[in-house]
Formats: C-alpha cells, structure tokens, sequence
C-alpha cells in the first residue's frame, strides 16, 4: 500500500483528514486431546482501517485486501459515509505530538514445535495422573501469537508498534460422583525454562477438584468477597462508568458525577496503558495519541473520565489516550487499557478472619447478558464456597449473586492485597463487601 | 474467488500429505453498523471482507490455515506448513470438482449492502422518532441498522465445488427513561435473513415502540425476589432457555469428545414429554438460515427430541468421524477466521396444547417472563444462566407487579425435566450465539412455557 499516494489522493478528494491503520497478525495454535495433537492452526492477517474526516463528520472503512488501484471507489465511498452524519461535534484526528515510547520489558523466548508437543505431553499425563477423580483433560492448547500495528495520518502521524505472547490453556474435568465439575487455567509462558509444568498442572487440577461436592445454598443476604478473579469480571464489566462516550451521551450512571464521590473510600482505580506490570503495554492509542496514568477514582471519588478524541471534543477536554479498537475492523471506542484497583493490606486468608461468616465468590458467569449497564443492576450465575469462623468451607455452585454494582462499590469492608496482572488488561484485587444477595435452593 | 482449476490445483497439493480430506473455504463480502444516537447519525462503520481458510483432516486430526493474503503463491506457503505439520507426500490424490448448483431459499428483494445510506437512515429515524413520541417519559434513544452480505465458495476433496450468498439485515432500538434515580431501558432487535424489505413487515415503528414498553415497564419495577419457584416464560426470545440448557449440550463439539452430560443418550428420555425440539436451518429468510452450512452440505431440519426423547445431535464433519456418524449439516463459522464445528440455526421447541390461564392457575407465588436476555451454558457441568429482561411475580395465579434485575439459573438436565407446560404461541426471535467458531446468528424459539421449579436470582430477600 502507498500510504502516502493514499493520503494525497484523499485530500483531492475533498476529505480534510485521512488516516490508515493498519494491523498485521499472526498466530500458531496446537490443541493436544487423548494423547495427540488434535488440531492446528496458522494463521496471518492484515487488516487496513481507513478513517476520513469531511466537514467535521467521521466515518470507517475497513479493507481487508488493499489495493491502490481501488484506492478511489474506498475514498469516495468513506465521502460519501461522512456525508450521512449528522451529530453536532467537529471531530478531529490526532496531530503530529512527542510520543514517549515505553519499552516491554516482556521478551518471549517462543518454543519449539518438539517443545510445544512434549509440554502438551506431560501437561495431559501429570493432569490425569494428580487425582482418580481427574477423568479427562478436556481442553489443553498452546498459542503463539506476533502482532503489529502502523497508524499514519494526514497531520503527520507515524507511529508503530509490535507485542507479541505466547500461552497455554487447559481445562481439566473431575468426576463428582454422578456429576462432573471442571476448571480452566491459562498461563503466559515467557521461556521454554522459566515455565513450571507440575505447579501450573497442581492448581488447574486443584480448582477442579475444589468444587467436587459443590451444592447450592439457600438464598440469604451475607457479607461476600468477591476473589480476584471474579471481582476483576465484574469491573471489567463495568468500565464503561468511565467512559468519556458514555458520559457525553448521559448513559453512564456518573455522567453528573465527576469531582463526587461514587465509591467507598477504600477504592482508588487507575488507568495507566504504560504499566510495565501488565503483559501489553502501549506508548501511544489506536488514534496516535500518546497514553498517560490517570487516577480515574481516588478514594472513593470520580476525579477522570477516559476520553478518545471524539468524545473529549464533546466533553471540551483533550483525549486521555483511550481511544482504542477491539480488532482493526471495528470503531475506535474509549476503552481503559491496564486499569486497577488499588490493593489493600490484608491477603484472602485474612479477609475471609475479618468476615468471619459469609460466601466467596470464584467465579461468575453471563455477564454478556445478566447485567445493565445504565442502572448498575446486575444478576449473575455465580459458583464459590462458603466461609464459616473465618475459614474456607463447603464447595457453593448454582447460585447467584445480585445486586446494584454502585451500591455494592460504597459497601466495601475491606479491600484485598492479592492484586495480580497475570495476561490481563483490568485487574482487581479480591474485595470483602458488607452486605450482598445470594440467591439459591 | 479463486477458480475451479486454482482450486483443484490447490487442493491436489493439499492432499500430496498424509491427509485424507481437504477442504478451502473462501469468503467475499461487506458489513456495516450505522449507529444513532437521539435522531442524529453518529458513526457508519463499513468493513469490506475477504479472505481464505484451508483445512486438512487426518483421520480426526485437523489442521487449519487461514489468511487474506491470497495470491497462490502466499496460498502455496501456508499449505506447505500445513502439509508438514501432517507430513508431506510425493503422490498423492489428483482433486477434480464438479459444480453443484443449489437452490437459493433465502432470496432478498433490497440488497442492505447496496441500498443508498440515505433509505437506511430514514428507516432508522422511523424508529427512532416513534420512540420519542411514544412517551415523554424517554429521554435517550439509540438505533443501530447492521447488515452483513457474505459470499462463501466452499470446495473439496471429495470433489465438491458450492457457492452461497448470505444476506442479513438487523435494527436494534434501545430507549431509556427515567425511574426517579436511575436510567432504565428496553431493547428490540428483530432481523432476518432478507433486505431491507424485512422492515416492511416489522416496521421500524414496531421496533421503536416495543422498546418504549418495554424501558416504562422497568421505570415502575420493583426488586426480584429470590430463590425456587415456578416460571411462565413466554414465547419468542424465552426460546434461549433450550438454546443454553440443552441446545449448546447437543452440538457434536461437546458430544463427540464426551463433554456433554448428553452423551450416549439417543433413544433416551432426556425431556418432559411435552417438551418436542427442533434445529431447522431451512427456514425461508430466518435469521439462523443457511442454504448450505459451511462445509457446503445442504442445510437441513433437524428433530433434535420428539415427545422428550433424544433423537439426534447437531454434528458437523469432522466431530461425525469421531462419533462415526454423518454430518447433519450443522458445520457453522464466523469467517474464514474460524475453523467450523457444529453449531444451532433455528431452534425452537414446538408448540403445545396449554393454556395461559393453565399455567398461571396454582401458582402461589412464582415469575412470568415475558421477555429473556441472553445467557450462557457449560456443557460439560450443564449448569447455565439466562436473564430476564422484562418479568412479572404472579402471586395466587395472577400476573402483580413487574421486577427487574432477574436472572434464572439450573441445570440443563433437570431443566427440561421440569417443562410440566406448553403453550401454542410458538415465535422466533434473534440472537447472537458466540462459541469456538465465532459469533454466529441464531433464531431461538418457542411457544410459551412453564417450568416446575427453577432458580431465580433476584436482589429482594424475605
């Protein structure tokens, strides 16, 4: 692709601003099942966003084969995209600024396909081979993955950058009586060495076997801590209070709550795209804008919304560097990249002392669909166990546990030291809240 | 799209390996999503597709490649990577294809792909411009117009050469009103394998004012209560309750590796008896349509259970040599990003002979829901969830107050067990279903239906 004959014919063309993103993606993928590679797939990708700007008004195009000599039907279609718009903001793209850029400190030392068949190998007899009532490793898979992104625009953007991964994931299966309960666990493997098969093969089989002997519970109002990886869930789903865009259109519960407090003081959330703790890190958004730490909650209070170039010009404001795609094909959109809880002092054995009574929640499941947004309301299948004086007890499955996730922020008791960034891009550590419903039997 | 004799070219390579089966699926075509937000367009989003999967089997081994640099020369190279990781031969089998020709049940009249921006936006702003005029009480309404065009030519070693063009529209409406503190809303979002003719018979007025109704009804709700109780849950979208509890469990890609708690059932008693389900991808214009599935078979009907006992799965291919069973034309996938596996279309359990005030009748205290949200199934467990968008407590067989923030949950098993009623107001409604090979539409369906006992997750405690 001529980028540069791109942005010159664009311009011709009558579109103010023009910019080309473009990602570039490849993956290898092996799947182990009864004792031999069950599938695998490769796989390599460029996708090209074309983003135009005409009278103020934005439209995307995305090509996924790109060629000059079709670069005139792409342009005058993108035209004639801006011309159907009718909201009242002049958008912008990102001029030419100083980009600081961060290095990963992350350096993958990628396997060898030997490698990657004999660790598939043992993980499957280590798993099976922990415990008789392991019956079957059900899911086990390696991938790899090397990605690029390029973003060039017509106020002088150029900017790049490459991240590359590599994991494996298993899902084992124990047998619990006449029923079957299962676990998941996916571990980044940054070199061949570094990696401890028995320790990683001991906790997704001790999860599994955890919930042997699970039963519901009846439905009660009890204090409940949310373990990390549950709370980590219900955050990331509701990251959107944030959102700039959400805050411009009122949808957000805090549109009319910036400079209040929303939560209860023991919380402080940052975003910070430039944390080295995470996995991924970004010097610079998917518009080109560089990328900063915010404290968006300090103690409890709304002190920043995270804003992309559009919404902060309908907020007044400048961009947080937060305008970011979730696959080249789709709209930029304001979305928090490493975002946390700040952690507390007491790890999950001492919340569980300082509850005394109570449930812990693991895992929570259909948050696609058992949560809305605008009222915080939300009903989740949820699984755990209980506590009782203090200590962890009997396996809880089918329940769930329900409530208004704003009012459950300004009921926290205690929050958790148990932080961990493991792959992902929001992360909280396990909370103890006073008070929540649990439905049950 | 490449030709015939590309293909066999390619294909021929392909099978110089220890494969026994290859198969290329190519994809053509566009996508859009134009948003709205309180009668003025806020983004048009278009995507232009295109790109290339090739998939070798050995025996139930697979291996996959996907790309859309498609040049043969790139096509070569990553066919290459995966003849080695099978192993290569010098010989092989020589492919020669025949074209079949099918027929297109599924014709549109207005391309949505091709159709002016403009006649879009208007159909739209119909929606959009009712639902503000419906109540005062609105104060945000969104709309969003998607509609996709996929072209596939599947071909393979067996010597098959197919092509189908999949055409879709879908208007989404959500409006919100005010309960006092909160914003609560209601969403419709019909679509159909059709042009933008489909709004000629669901209007765009329809859709703006069920979204009304339903967003007024939540202002005056109260909280759910909780705990095990029966449930009316009415037609259309209540359909997800089999789609979860037991549609997802019948899919080859959790039986054929004996992760489903259905395994080994046919013939078996796995339902109430007045529980009859069916997949049928036949449907003229359904959502969940296909004329061929994704492997190039012919979309089928499929009886999934009859009076409560299981009759079949949904299989695929690949997940048949396993099971040795034949495929049933259930092969679904995304794009060709995905390597496919059996998957839904149009699922519904069939309609019944029972009677509204039947089902209300008896019941102390239980929940009517009118309107399902979405939920989520694990096979291997059968535990699932689904949510309730709009729900009513039926106290002493009367229909009382409405309760929002509801979600059911139980176990697939038990669940279809427990049918103990069903209506005869059979509807469909739309969904998106996300699984391993990608989201993919789906109609689910059903006529109104009670169930004995089942958990409701609420917030209001007694």
């Amino acid at each position: 692709m001529n980028k540069q004959a791109w942005i010159e014919r664009a311009k011709e063309l009558g579109l103010e601003q023009f910019e080309i993103y473009q990602a570039l993606s490849s993956e290898k993928e092996f799947t182990w099942f009864q004792g031999e590679i069950d599938t695998f797939v490769t796989s390599k990708v460029l996708g090209t966003s074309l983003r135009a700007i005409k009278n103020g008004n934005v439209a995307t195009l995305t090509l996924e084969n790109v060629e000059d000599e079709t670069m005139d039907e792409a342009l005058n279609a993108l035209a004639q995209q801006t011309e159907v718009i009718t909201s009242t903001e002049t958008v912008s793209l990102t001029e030419a600024q100083e980009v600081e850029i961060i290095e990963n400190p992350h350096h993958f030392k990628m396997l060898t396909v030997e490698q990657i068949e004999q660790m598939l190998k043992n993980i499957e007899s280590k798993a099976l081979a922990y415990d008789s009532k392991i019956v079957q490793v059900a899911y086990l898979g390696y991938e790899q993955a090397s990605g690029r992104r390029e973003i060039t625009n017509s106020l002088g953007v150029e900017l790049s950058d490459e991240d590359q991964v590599q994991y494996v994931a298993c899902s084992v299966v124990a047998q619990d009586k006449d029923s079957f309960k299962d676990a998941t666990k996916i571990k980044v493997i940054f070199d061949h060495d570094s990696f401890d098969e028995d320790q990683f093969v001991k906790e997704v089989c001790e999860e599994a076997l955890g919930k042997c002997g699970a039963h519901s519970i009846p439905s009660r109002m009890c204090p409940v801590i949310f373990e990390k990886d549950a709370m980590t869930s219900l955050l990331g789903a509701f990251t959107g209070l944030f959102s700039g865009d959400m805050i411009a259109k009122g949808i957000s519960p805090l549109a009319k709550d910036l400079g209040k407090k929303v939560f209860s003081e023991q919380i402080t959330i940052f975003d910070d795209p430039k944390n080295t703790d995470a996995l991924s890190i970004a010097s610079f958004d998917d518009e080109g804008y560089p990328t900063r730490r915010k404290v968006v909650v300090d103690h409890g209070v709304f002190e920043q919304p995270l804003f992309d170039a559009r919404s902060a010009i309908k907020m007044n404001t400048k961009s947080t560097g937060n305008g970011f795609k979730s696959g080249y094909a789709s709209s930029v959109h304001v979305s928090p990249m490493n975002m946390w809880i700040e952690p507390g002092n007491k790890d999950l054995d001492q919340l569980m002392e300082t509850m005394q009574e109570g449930v812990v929640i693991t895992d929570i499941m259909g948050l696609h669909a058992g949560l809305h947004f605008a009222s915080t309301q939300f009903s989740l299948q949820a699984s755990g166990y209980l506590v009782k004086e203090g200590k962890k007890s009997d396996p809880v499955t089918l329940i769930t546990v329900a409530g208004r996730f704003l009012d459950l922020m300004n009921d926290v008791w205690e929050v958790g030291s148990d932080l961990e960034w493991t792959y992902k891009q929001i992360v909280s550590p396990s909370i103890l809240f006073k008070n929540c419903a649990i439905s049950g039997e | 799209m490449l030709s015939k004799q590309q293909l066999q070219r390619l294909l021929t390579l392909c099978m110089h390996s220890n494969a026994d089966f290859a198969e290329i699926f190519e994809e053509e075509g566009s996508s859009e999503a134009i948003s709205m937000l309180n009668n003025n367009v806020e983004d048009v989003n278009r995507v232009l597709r295109s790109g290339i999967g090739v998939r070798l089997y050995e025996g139930t081994r697979s291996v996959y490649g996907y790309t859309n640099v498609t040049d043969e020369k790139s096509l070569e190279t990553m066919i290459n990577d995966l003849r080695a990781s099978l192993g290569k031969k010098e010989e092989g089998k020589e492919v020669v294809l025949t074209r079949e020709t099918i027929e297109n049940r599924h014709p549109i009249q207005i391309d949505p792909m091709e159709a002016l921006l403009k006649d879009k936006v208007d159909l739209m702003l119909r929606a959009s411009h009712t639902a503000f005029n419906e109540s005062k009480e609105i104060e945000k309404v969104t709309v969003t117009m998607s509609g996709v065009k996929q072209h596939v030519q599947i071909s393979n070693s067996d010597g098959k050469l197919v092509q189908d063009t999949r055409v879709r529209t879908r208007m989404t409406c959500a409006a919100y009103a005010s309960d006092g503190t909160t914003l609560q809303s209601g969403t419709a979002s019909p679509g159909a394998s059709m042009g933008l003719e489909f709004y000629e018979s669901t209007t765009p007025e329809e859709i703006g004012k069920e979204a009304v109704r339903i967003a007024l009804v939540m202002t005056q709700a109260k909280p759910c209560p909780s705990g095990k109780m029966p449930v009316i849950i009415d037609n259309g979208f209540g359909g997800v309750i089999f789609h979860e509890a037991c549609g997802h469990s019948l899919e080859a890609t959790a039986v054929a590796k004996d992760q489903s708690i259905f395994c080994n059932k046919i013939g078996q008693q796995i339902a109430s008896t007045k529980v009859t389900a069916i997949d049928d991808g036949t449907i003229p214009n359904a959502w969940g349509s296909q004329n061929v599935d994704d492997e190039g078979n012919p979309q089928q009907k499929r009886v999934l259970i009859k009076d409560g006992i299981l009759q079949t799965y949904m299989i695929d291919t690949l997940n048949g040599r396993r099971m040795n069973m034949k495929s049933t034309g259930s092969s679904r996938r995304q794009s060709y990003k995905f390597e496919p596996t059996s998957r839904m279309s149009n699922t519904y359990i069939a309609a019944g002979t029972d009677t509204f005030e039947d089902m209300l009748s008896g019941i102390e205290k239980g929940l009517y829901a009118k309107k399902m949200g979405g939920g989520s199934v694990n096979p291997q467990t059968g535990e699932f969830n689904f949510a309730v968008q709009e729900g009513y407590l039926i106290e002493n067989g009367k229909i009382t107050d409405p309760v929002k923030g509801a979600s059911l949950i139980g176990n697939g098993q038990e669940i279809l067990m427990n049918i103990d009623m069903v209506g005869e107001n059979l509807a469909r409604a739309q969904g998106m279903c996300g699984s391993s090979s990608g989201s993919i539409p789906t109609d689910v369906g059903q006529p109104r239906l009670r169930v004995s006992s089942i958990t409701v997750g609420g917030t209001a405690n007694e």
